[in-house]
């Protein structure tokens, strides 16, 4: 069962590690605005900002040209920054760009490597809490929705979306339904109904 | 405060608004006040109507007051110009409101888990619009809905209430009228989960048993507080968990 629990509220009478958690010899309490599975033990986060880890992939939008790098902004309390000299493409300010995390550096500075240019179409922002989800098991809701609609997608995990090309307004109509649904269950096939609503028309 | 011609604030033992000695104004709590904020809430307590709005994490500036160590947290409490019957004439800091944005500072930097965000600062604004006495209590009340709203993590939903003297009496959640002519005010947060105290001020003079019997008082009206602050919270997201449940 999938209860929503606030800050302070006891999950488990037991002392047990989860993440998002903290506990004491009395229980377990909840740390976040979230929702607790009781069979899996896991507490998912309703809202919150995205921590960067390595390997994870991110949208931003190059925001200067420094010449030996660029400041990325990726949507977080954090700068990226890319180092030029292993970027074959040239970039300038106001490009769109998907990287991924090498590490979070110390004075609030994420590097990030290997950024590549999007031509073309639209940014779109989301709660990165909700991203998760958006992909779904193994990219099952992705693929859902780009083979529903035949639009190019890339997320990334900092809640930055880029679509291109294909019924684009009808991707970013089950992005937003997902955003507003994402702790319910059997939104798979609400996805599914949505999706082929629109294309009998 | 009082003057030479103090009025009678306790009669037959009800106090001038109806309610007896442990009673609390009406509470209502609303999230999401404020859109543009990244956790906001609007709190009705009585006729005190105040709005607090959460921004950040975000990058710490100026440089000097970033701390690489944690997250800090910047706090503004302010009266608007038309909040009360008393000049609140001028905008911006003045004695009073700084102060009360530093004990506010104080009470969420013992239970927001800064240490997750190095460097970073959380901004909170606490702004009231219309005042009826017990603002101070009633903006942290607020303040930690909106905290919690914004996915920030932290230990607990702290609810802060006064308690006052008039006579031999102590009396709950005092307003303006109260507020202004009784013998002793103490406004308390407490964290509920810990029953750690998070603010202590005390104007006028109370004795130690009054002070214990006034801290009783107020854990157990706090429960009643924090219930609607976690329902507030809840409430949204049950809604739609509602229309989907078979």
């Amino acid at each position: 069962m999938q209860r929503i629990v606030v800050p302070g509220e006891k999950i488990i009478n037991t002392p047990v590690r989860i993440e998002n958690t903290i506990s004491d010899k009395n229980g377990t309490y909840a740390c976040i605005l979230g929702y607790f599975d009781d069979e899996r033990k896991s507490l998912i986060p309703l809202e919150g900002l995205w921590q960067p880890r390595p390997g994870d992939t991110v949208i931003g939008v190059v925001e200067e040209d420094k010449g030996t790098m660029y400041i990325i902004n990726i949507n977080a309390p954090y700068k990226g920054l890319a180092l030029s000299k292993f970027i074959d493409t040239e970039l300038s300010s106001g490009d769109m760009v998907a990287a991924s995390v090498k590490q979070l550096e110390k004075g609030g500075t994420v590097m990030l490597l290997r950024p590549t240019r999007l031509n073309g179409g639209k940014l779109m922002s989301v709660s990165p809490s909700r991203v998760p989800r958006i992909i779904g098991k193994g990219n099952s809701m992705l693929k859902q929705i780009t083979d529903g609609t035949g639009t190019t997608i890339v997320i990334g995990l900092n809640g930055v979306i880029w679509l291109k090309g294909g019924k684009i307004d009808l991707a970013t109509n089950a992005i937003l339904k997902i955003v507003e649904e994402a702790h319910t269950t059997g939104l798979t096939e609400r996805i599914k109904v949505l999706l082929s609503g629109n294309k009998v028309q | 405060m009082g003057g030479s011609e103090k009025p009678e604030l306790i009669i037959n033992g009800k106090r001038l608004d109806g309610r007896t000695s442990d009673q609390l104004r009406d509470i209502k709590i609303e999230v999401g006040a404020v859109r543009n904020a990244v956790g906001s809430s609007y709190i009705e307590w009585g006729n005190n109507k105040i709005l607090a709005a959460v921004y950040g994490p975000k990058e710490a500036l100026p440089k000097h007051v970033q701390d690489p160590e944690k997250a800090i947290i910047k706090c503004r409490y302010q009266m608007s110009p038309f909040s009360s019957l008393e000049d609140h004439g001028r905008t911006g800091p003045n004695r009073r409101s700084t102060e009360i944005s530093k004990v506010t500072k104080e009470v969420f930097q013992n239970v927001v888990l800064l240490e997750q965000f190095p460097g970073s600062e959380i901004d909170l604004y606490i702004d009231v619009l219309q005042a009826d006495g017990g603002t101070r209590a009633a903006g942290i009340t607020a303040a930690a809905v909106a905290l919690a709203a914004s996915g920030i993590p932290m230990t607990d939903i702290p609810f802060a209430v006064s308690v006052g003297k008039v006579g031999s009496e102590l009396i709950l959640d005092m307003n303006k009228i109260e507020d202004n002519y009784s013998d002793a005010d103490m406004p308390v947060a407490i964290s509920p989960r810990t029953g750690e105290m998070l603010l202590l001020q005390m104007d006028g003079n109370l004795t130690i048993e009054e002070v214990n019997r006034g801290v009783q008082m107020i854990k157990k009206a706090g429960e009643a507080i924090s219930k609607i602050q976690r329902n507030a919270l809840k409430v949204s997201y049950e809604r739609i968990l509602e229309k989907y449940k078979k």
